[in-house]
């Protein structure tokens, strides 16, 4: 919730636009009886408003002047019946209008959903999150209150001022000209009005978020605060920050509270007009008390559809801008989709052939240059070197979340363009450096691996994975939930399960980004085991920052620049004494400092196996 | 529109067990504009209420039998428009004192709230959610200025409405007003009782609309898991589903909302209806003249229909009490004082002893106890231990941020709980092993805190010193780009080099570092224990070690475990202790020396 708060809305500058309009209303089209059935009753609602007020009229010129009880009892009973009327129409339209919008809500919402689903990874690097939240919350309501509340009050205020205008005419035609005349300025004065209105709420909002922003940050970082001592200081910038929003939420308000009188005061002039006009002339127009009743009345009450009116108007615009973002999520175009003939194989256990393949991500400097690799079946492959020099693209290709701008990709001699990406992705297991789980327990997260596991099946990977002993610990077991992107649990913990889903799924290819945040020495020998269960058989990709995972390898590529700058075995590396060897030496300094950390020498005087009775033989092997 | 100085107010004074005394406390300085705000409200009632009875006037005056018209109609023409100015004068101008009042009030109490937020003891954070927090500063803020805007004015407009049109039907005919709300009480607790159903529901709606925003929050954050086990269509289904729950708890709010209005509009009708009747029968019989009637017309319906909206008021006013109540948890906690205590004119040197210190989070279960060493001005001392040593809590005792709940530290000679811990902490200097940078310039960053008008030049030396200038000029506005979300995101090992460019600006006499770098990247380690050298040259220095180096070049090493000092000494005193943990530590380090020449020799060359 907050987060959305906290994402700022980009201004936005767009022009009615027709094309966008139209589609707008494409989407009501499914929906023609509902959106028919709601105009008509509040069609109808809206011109017995006036309707009523005719009746009053009536009262006064048939009962009440010329002394009538009988007269009076049967419009008594019109009025009556037509009240009741009015009421299930209004029930009817509130009903419609209501359940309408809530059906496009919902269906705005899942297209968007379902279209996410399909877009390529390229459009999340490009997209924030929050952008595309907004679309989905925000938007997606906006556009349906246009649809259906916006349509109904344009309806009904429209209705309302013809009707009451007709009324006006059949009284007095000359006192009717008088409003009429008055309605377009009422009109102009109230959109503007709100237009001004509608911009200042959206500075009160733009303020707010950024309100918002900075009691964050200064709760997250009080011990800055504190330490440095800027208490002072950031309250002055607060005071600034809020003294904006005092602003604008004080002008916003007295905007609204100016608005109504405004257009009162116009409407009073048209009664003072209507007053002075008859009681000026000779015999009074012919007018009737009633008549003048009437005529109060329909220019007290213009005042609420001319309000309506200038909402909808004012808002229209921004609508449509929302409805112009949704449009562009829905109308974007994967980038990776299947092939017209693409097929499942059955199996994707072959070799690997990475063939003259060229990449970039959004025509920047290629990523990837002229990579050639073959992969036996069954091997394991360790890919280290600096951030950026592209390990990542090519386990990102071999999932083929990207394709090859150049070159081809083959499994079992075959290009992987030619599968269908069900067919690659579904046997595929991948384990991410910052490992990502689903609100909801460790059981549904493990079993995201594969649906229709059983819970044995589900607890069998656990074990294997290694993550069995602390899921034991907790609790609940697997039941225990793990919180929002499983921020409950360490990232240890995160991995581990992780590791177990990529089990349950019975991958053939396995890729695994290892984490470099520290994790605890014993959770850490526990991943290992479990990424070695994983590997066997397997071939496997590992984007590797531990020295024993690299040296478990079959072959390690040492990635720089987008090319491969030493391939070969650990032995092999080490004795070239080229990239690798200073790379592994300075890694294995680093390990060892890590070892140094007190915290292993605490767990080995305390008589657990650690450090120096488990890392070093397995260096040494 | 000035941006005059709120009134001054302690806030704390404001809370109060009943939340009503709270919100009348909390409105100290702005009663006066508030009473304003409500009799504007008053004189706008009274001048509608003229217009009927000026519309009576005319139409007894011009269309009655005996017509006898006493003033001009040019006169009753201006008299509408003068009274319709009066009306709107006075609302607009209720509207903008009620505007000042809640405006300045929420002013008020979100910088109250921020500034004691700021100065809430680290014993109340650590306890207290972040999300949490902001919410009750944020949205609980937020209700309460509704309270002030929209919720206590709307009641007393209905309740003024009511008054004067009451009075007004009572001086037209008693027995036509008295029939004119008899379904008022009806009116009235069918809308509470509506309204709390409907807030019900609209709360398990609103609930359902955070789930899904989860629900597609995670999808979006885990996209790569999702196609990585190719989970599109199951994701698709889950939403769905959820989905579909928003729909049905929105058509159930819609079915309840589709009852309420035209049943009400019903009741409300009926009212009507019996006034309408009764009134016309009156006129007819001659009781009262048309005029009278049609005036009466008018003001029923400012009696009837602002009742239904009652029922909305009285429902929406609990919850900003509630809220009032949420945000007074916040504000009676206890400030951290910050200039109690001695102050001294010149900075400290920076000598410290510790003497039998022990420390407490929560009585009887101390995570520090008989802490006692000595550390000269300008030396170092290295803290070793593991995680849940210590370590932490030791050095969270220097700056005050934990006041020792025994035993004595002495700086310079002083008690250390007897100084000012705003002058205390303008002497220490914090490098964290991940800083907290805030979202804003990383010359920003760089000056934060150091209280006065910086050069660039200034700031750049820092930065140098700091081994971040080169990284900084890489940036695409050097020293102006935004830090986080908005601008470029550091690496573990460049924040932590901000931090330190940040310490050396603040030139503090005594300094704490926490040495470890998650970076893997052994150049930059090599840099930052480079900056970090030049940032400990001449302070008294605590660190937390991860790394040898900083262990070998203390002056005094505390090897800690179990809240309790279990060595202390120098590198080579240490290693002297032959069954020492220090000891061990060492050899273990000679042992994957040897391994790694061993390892090289092992493949051959």
């Amino acid at each position: 919730m907050s987060d959305i708060d906290t994402f700022e809305e980009e201004e936005f500058q767009t022009r009615f636009s027709g094309k966008v309009f139209r589609r707008i209303m494409g989407l009501l089209k499914p929906h023609w009886k509902t959106v028919v059935g709601f105009l008509i009753t509040i069609a109808v609602v809206s011109a017995l408003d006036s309707v009523f007020t005719y009746l009053t009229k009536q009262v006064f010129d048939l009962a009440i002047v010329p002394k009538d009880l009988g007269m009076l009892r049967r419009i008594a009973i019109q009025y009556g019946s037509l009240l009741v009327i009015q009421a299930a129409m209004v029930f009817l339209f509130i009903y419609m209008v209501a359940l309408l919008g809530e059906r496009i809500r919902y269906d705005l919402r899942q297209k968007m959903f379902n279209h996410l689903q399909d877009l390529s990874l390229s459009y999340y690097s490009r997209t924030p999150v929050g952008w595309i939240m907004s679309r989905v919350t925000s938007d997606s309501e906006r556009v349906a209150d246009l649809m259906t509340w916006g349509l109904l009050d344009s309806t009904w205020a429209v209705v309302n001022i013809i009707t009451a205008m007709a009324f006006m005419f059949v009284i007095n035609w000359q006192l009717a000209l008088i409003v009429l005349g008055i309605l377009p300025f009422l009109l102009w004065i109230a959109i503007e009005f709100r237009k001004r209105i509608l911009k200042q709420f959206r500075d009160v909002r733009k303020y707010n978020s950024k309100i918002t922003g900075s009691y964050n940050e200064n709760i997250t970082g009080v011990r800055v605060v504190k330490a440095l001592g800027r208490e002072k200081e950031n309250l002055r910038e607060f005071s600034g920050l809020t003294g904006e929003m005092y602003r604008a939420g004080y002008r916003a308000a007295w905007l609204s509270a100016l608005f109504l009188p405004s257009v009162q005061m116009i409407s009073a002039v048209a009664i003072g007009a209507v007053v002075w006009y008859t009681g000026a002339q000779n015999g009074l127009l012919g007018m009737t008390i009633g008549s003048v009743h009437a005529f109060v009345s329909y220019i007290t009450f213009m005042m609420w559809p001319i309000q309506d009116l200038a909402r909808v108007f004012a808002e229209i615009q921004h609508a449509i801008a929302s409805a112009e973002r949704i449009f562009s999520l829905v109308d974007a175009v994967p980038d990776v989709v299947d092939r017209p003939q693409a097929i499942d194989p059955g199996s994707i256990h072959g070799d690997i052939e990475f063939d003259h393949v060229y990449f970039s991500y959004e025509d920047e400097k290629p990523v990837l240059s002229d990579f050639t690799l073959k992969i036996r079946r069954g091997e394991t492959i360790a890919l280290v070197g600096p951030t950026g020099g592209g390990k990542s693209t090519i386990v990102n290709l071999m999932c083929r979340f990207y394709e090859p701008k150049k070159g081809v990709i083959r499994i079992g001699g075959q290009d992987y363009t030619g599968l269908s990406l069900h067919a690659i992705q579904s046997r595929i297991g991948m384990v991410l450096q910052t490992p990502y789980l689903f609100s909801g327990t460790i059981r549904d997260n493990i079993r995201y691996g594969r649906l229709n596991a059983t819970n044995e099946e589900v607890e069998a990977a656990a074990r294997l994975a290694g993550a069995e002993v602390f899921i034991k610990n907790l609790e609940k077991g697997y039941d225990e939930p793990v919180g929002e992107g499983g921020n409950l649990l360490s990232v240890g913990q995160k991995q581990l399960i992780s590791l177990a889903r990529a089990v349950l799924a019975r991958p053939e290819i396995f890729i695994m980004d290892e984490a470099t945040s520290s994790v605890d020495t014993l959770t850490e020998a526990l991943i290992q085991k479990g990424m070695e269960k994983l590997m066997e058989g397997r071939t496997s990709f590992i984007i590797a920052h531990r020295l024993s995972t690299i040296k478990r390898a079959d072959r390690i590529l040492v990635i720089e620049d987008g090319s491969i700058a030493e391939i070969g075995t650990h032995s092999e590396l080490l004795r070239q004494r080229g990239k690798y060897y200073k790379l592994y030496t300075k890694q294995f300094r680093h390990e060892m400092s890590q070892a140094l950390n007190p915290f292993d020498v605490d767990e080995k005087s305390n008589g657990h196996k650690k450090a120096g009775d488990d890392l070093l033989p397995a260096l040494g092997d | 529109m000035s941006d005059r100085t709120l009134p001054d107010y302690d806030l704390q004074k404001a809370v109060h067990k009943n939340n009503v005394i709270g919100l009348w406390r909390l409105m100290t300085g702005f009663r006066l504009t508030y009473l304003g705000a409500t009799l504007a409200l008053g004189i706008s009632a009274l001048s509608k209420t003229g217009t009927y009875m000026l519309l009576r006037y005319f139409v007894d005056g011009y269309f009655g039998s005996d017509g006898a018209t006493s003033l001009p109609v040019i006169y009753i023409a201006l008299g509408f428009i003068g009274l319709a100015g009066l009306e709107g004068g006075f609302t607009f101008l209720s509207g903008r004192l009620a505007a000042r009042t809640s405006e300045g009030i929420t002013r008020r109490l979100r910088n109250y709230l921020f500034d004691h937020i700021q100065h809430l003891t680290f014993t109340y954070h650590s306890g207290m959610q972040t999300g949490e927090l902001i919410q009750r500063c944020t949205s609980d803020v937020d209700a309460i200025r509704r309270f002030f805007a929209e919720q206590a004015i709307g009641m007393g407009r209905i309740i003024l409405l009511f008054i004067v049109n009451f009075t007004a039907l009572m001086l037209l005919n008693v027995r036509l007003a008295l029939f004119s709300i008899v379904l008022i009480p009806i009116i009235v607790v069918v809308s509470v009782i509506m309204f709390k159903k409907m807030s019900k529901i609209y709360e398990q709606y609103q609930e359902q609309d955070a789930v899904l925003s989860t629900i597609l929050q995670e999808n979006l954050s885990g996209v790569r898991v999702v196609k990585a086990f190719a989970r599109q269509e199951y994701e698709k289904n889950k939403f769905e589903r959820d989905n579909m729950e928003k729909y049905l708890r929105g058509k159930r709010l819609m079915f309840i909302n589709a009852l309420f209005w035209p049943g009400s509009d019903l009741i409300c009708g009926a009212q009507m209806m019996i006034g309408y009747v009764m009134g016309a029968m009156m006129a007819i019989r001659g009781e009262i003249t048309p005029g009278t009637f049609l005036a009466y017309m008018g003001l029923i319906v400012w009696i009837i229909f602002p009742m239904r909206n009652l029922g909305r008021l009285i429902v929406h006013l609990s919850t900003g009490q509630v809220s009032f109540g949420r945000v007074t948890e916040i504000i009676k906690q206890t400030r951290e004082p910050l200039d109690q205590g001695r102050t001294f004119d010149q900075p400290v040197r920076g000598e410290i002893r510790f003497e039998n210190v022990e420390f407490a989070y929560e009585k009887d279960c101390p995570v520090l106890s008989e802490i006692s060493f000595t550390v000269k001005p300008g030396q170092v001392v290295a803290l070793l231990g593991s995680t849940g040593s210590g370590k932490t809590s030791l050095v969270n005792l220097l700056p005050r941020f934990y006041d020792y709940t025994a035993g004595r530290v002495y700086l310079d000679g002083v008690e250390l709980n007897s100084i000012a811990r705003r002058y205390l902490r303008q002497q220490i200097g914090i490098v964290e092993q991940e800083p907290f940078l805030f979202s804003r310039s990383i010359r920003e960053n760089i000056t934060y805190g150091v209280g006065r008008e910086v050069s660039q030049a200034e700031v750049e030396t820092a930065a140098r010193a700091a081994a971040v200038h080169d990284v900084i000029c890489t940036f695409p506005e050097g020293y102006k780009t935004l830090v986080g979300e908005r601008g470029v995101t550091l690496s573990g090992g460049q924040k932590q080099r901000v931090a330190i460019a940040r310490a050396l600006l603040k030139n503090p006499r005594i300094l704490i570092l926490d040495d470890s770098t998650s970076s893997v990247d052994t150049e930059t380690e090599a840099e930052i224990r480079e900056a970090l050298q030049t940032l400990m040259r001449e302070r008294t220095t605590f660190i937390i070690a991860h790394r040898i180096q900083s262990i070998m070049d203390a002056d005094l090493v505390l090897v800690m475990d179990g809240g309790k000092i279990v060595q202390k000494g120098t590198h080579e005193t240490l290693m002297r202790e032959e069954n020492g943990m220090y000891r061990k530590i060492f050899e273990i380090q000679t042992r994957i020396e040897d391994e790694l020449e061993k390892e090289i020799a092992g493949v051959g060359h």
